[in-house]
């Protein structure tokens, strides 16, 4: 236990070290974009017809948040507040702080992301022990032959064609925002109805998109277990079929769970794309949008909170697989 | 009718624990289904080690897997019957009856290089495992049974019980592989190559093992291996196989001493000997018939035989017993093989 705990330790340190190195990484990168926010803003106002002195006047209350100081000092600036717990505030939200902002948008990416991976994961690994057992039947080969497909299609054809289908075409499913805007948000039946109908096509996109990866994944380490001699061992030891199963799906489970941490990161990733086809406004919106108006506190919050998730995912699977395999224990 | 000749040809003046009679084989190919093991007949006589000789390919663990009526997919047995006594006819038993025979009265024993332990579960736990699919109702009791049979392989019970199978070495994972095998009181065990990829002390220390145990439980044991080192120092009877029926079987030390057949003259000649040249270890010529190149008809030894005449071609010697105690399937006398 005390070892657990050092390892523990050890890894929240290593997790923090690349925290910072990300926000370094990214502060720096948002600050060498081309185009600075008031200048967008100075643009956007002519564009719309705005008188230039207006328009000038207009943008420097913009320009006002972004600091003129040096670098540096803005770097060292933007990591002390960070220390704070402060992501600043936001320039296209007119002055909500950066947290705020991201609080209000989180849910919509985060419920969607993991109710798609739970899913996919579900089926995924059913899929993939079926298509192991079976693997020398058609249906086996059929369900390999799936799973091979779905891994191959990028995610924004996936998701217009399902935005295609059941929205343009069948018109069965609604698309774009949470829910249907003439509801009250709150807990009751409709709006709740709602929710869950607005969330089917990005949560069926995050699913099929990573059902193929489950699957093959889980195909093949099944197929592993499957011949290694301890479940041949176990069978002539007269060990009974559930028993059997159960040695096989653990030790054939196991290689997933890394790739489920890496998964994770891989759809706040992808969410980006996806929330922009299906119009949902979620975090990848948010992040889209903040650079398109070159909102640097935003980006920058945004791009953290997403690290964050990758590495706080990949602490807990490693301490996971640690539980679950006494190989990787030590003493 | 053949199985009245097969009686007749057994030694009549011991009883029989396991009786292989006729037993066949096949593997399902492209090309048809294929033979692994042909027409094979053994007999285990309570309270003798039984040695299973053969080169790689001669279709031993095939024969072995046989046993357990466990023969893997896409292999099955095509014709010929295992009396188990007590159990009937192993290759009519199926489901439920089928898994309690196997470790419950027939224990086998895996390759020393094989894991035959799950990674993920203690040994104590596989254990219990082990108990409830058949049924134990006492669980306490099987863990003491276990820790006594821990101890009399020279192993500490306490510890190996918590262990996972990474924590244990080579020597004591086989060493386990024996207690799980003989915990639920089985009265048969088969060893598998049970020394292949130890080292020579722990391959020793099995050794003596395995003929401690089978005294002590009055166990009926076959060992398959392709060593004859091992067969020399621990087996009562020898059985060699090749391909078809087996070529040669007898007491231990007098068919290594005095083969019958030229397999097992050429077998023992391909041995490396501690002492002397050893040059004098000959190479046998060719290798054993795979599933394919089998022969059809005649003696599968023939192409590699010094002594082939003719008749080998064309017909198949018979395994017939020649002195007491001794079977051998050659068309050439035993004279002629012997000097």
């Amino acid at each position: 236990m005390k070892g657990f705990l050092r390892r523990l330790l050890m890894k929240l340190i290593a997790g923090l070290v690349m925290v910072w190195v990300v926000a370094t990484f990214t502060f720096v990168l948002v600050h060498s974009l081309p185009g600075n926010p008031g200048d967008i803003e100075y643009d956007r106002l002519i564009m719309q017809g705005t008188p230039p002195e207006i328009a000038q006047a207009k943008a420097a209350v913009v320009a006002g948040f972004t600091s003129h100081e040096p670098l540096l000092q803005q770097y060292f600036g933007y990591l002390g507040q960070l220390l704070h717990g402060n992501l600043g505030v936001s320039i296209s939200y007119s002055g909500v702080p950066v947290a705020d902002v991201i609080a209000s948008a989180a849910p919509w990416t985060v419920l969607p992301v993991l109710s798609g991976l739970v899913v996919s994961f579900i089926i995924g690994v059913a899929g993939g022990v079926i298509a192991a057992v079976k693997r020398s039947t058609r249906w086996g080969g059929l369900l390999t032959l799936s799973g091979s497909l779905m891994a191959g299609i990028p995610s924004f054809v996936l998701a217009l064609l399902l935005a295609f289908l059941f929205h343009t075409l069948w018109q069965i499913l609604p698309y774009g925002d949470t829910s249907d805007v003439t509801l009250t948000p709150g807990f009751n039946g409709p709006y709740i109805g709602s929710v869950i109908t607005h969330a089917v096509l990005p949560v069926s996109t995050y699913a099929l998109l990573t059902y193929g990866g489950w699957l093959l994944t889980m195909k093949s380490s099944v197929v592993s277990v499957l011949g290694d001699d301890f479940i041949l061992a176990a069978e002539l030891r007269g060990i009974s079929p559930v028993t059997r199963m159960r040695y096989i799906a653990r030790n054939a489970i196991l290689p997933l769970f890394t790739v489920l941490a890496i998964s994770v990161g891989y759809m706040f990733g992808g969410s980006v794309l996806i929330e922009d086809i299906f119009d949902y406004p979620g975090l990848g919106n948010l992040l889209l949008h903040s650079i398109g108006r070159r909102d640097y506190p935003l980006m920058g919050g945004a791009f953290l909170l997403i690290t964050v998730a990758i590495i706080l995912a990949n602490i807990l699977a490693e301490l996971l697989y640690s539980v679950i395999d006494p190989r990787v224990r030590r003493a | 009718m053949t199985e009245t000749i097969q009686q007749t040809d057994r030694p009549v003046d011991q009883p029989v624990e396991v009786s292989v009679s006729d037993l066949t084989v096949v593997y399902r190919t492209d090309l048809g289904e294929l033979p692994a093991v042909s027409r094979a007949s053994i007999d285990l006589v309570p309270g003798q080690i039984t040695g299973l000789v053969g080169e790689s390919g001669s279709g031993k663990s095939t024969l072995a897997l046989a046993m357990l009526n466990a023969v893997p997919s896409p292999g099955r047995i095509s014709s010929g019957s295992i009396t188990v006594t007590g159990l009937g006819d192993v290759t009519k038993l199926a489901g439920r009856k089928l898994r309690h025979a196997r470790g419950g009265t027939l224990g086998y024993v895996f390759q020393a290089s094989q894991n035959s332990l799950n990674p993920l579960k203690t040994i104590g736990k596989q254990l219990l495992d082990l108990g409830r699919a058949h049924d134990v109702r006492d669980l306490r009791a099987l863990v003491r049974r276990a820790a006594q049979l821990i101890s009399e392989v020279g192993l500490d019970p306490d510890r190996v019980l918590d262990s996972y199978q990474h924590e244990l070495s080579g020597g004591m994972r086989q060493r386990i592989g024996i207690v799980l095998a003989l915990v639920l009181n089985a009265r048969v065990l088969i060893l598998d190559e049970p020394t292949t990829a130890l080292d020579v002390l722990s391959q020793a220390a099995v050794l003596d093992i395995v003929r401690r145990v089978h005294r002590d439980s009055g166990l009926t044991t076959l060992i398959v291996t392709h060593d004859l080192g091992v067969v020399s120092e621990i087996a009562d009877r020898l059985v060699v196989m090749y391909g078809g029926p087996n070529p040669e079987e007898g007491p231990a030390t007098a068919v290594l001493h005095e083969p019958s057949h030229p397999y097992t003259r050429a077998l023992i000649g391909a041995m490396a000997r501690i002492v002397g040249d050893i040059s004098a270890a000959r190479v046998l010529p060719g290798r054993p018939p795979d599933l394919t190149t089998v022969p059809r008809q005649g003696c599968v030894f023939r192409d590699r035989c010094p002594l082939a005449m003719p008749v080998c071609a064309e017909e198949e010697p018979e395994l017939v017993q020649w002195t007491p105690g001794r079977r051998r399937a050659c068309h050439v006398e035993p004279t002629g093989v012997l000097s």
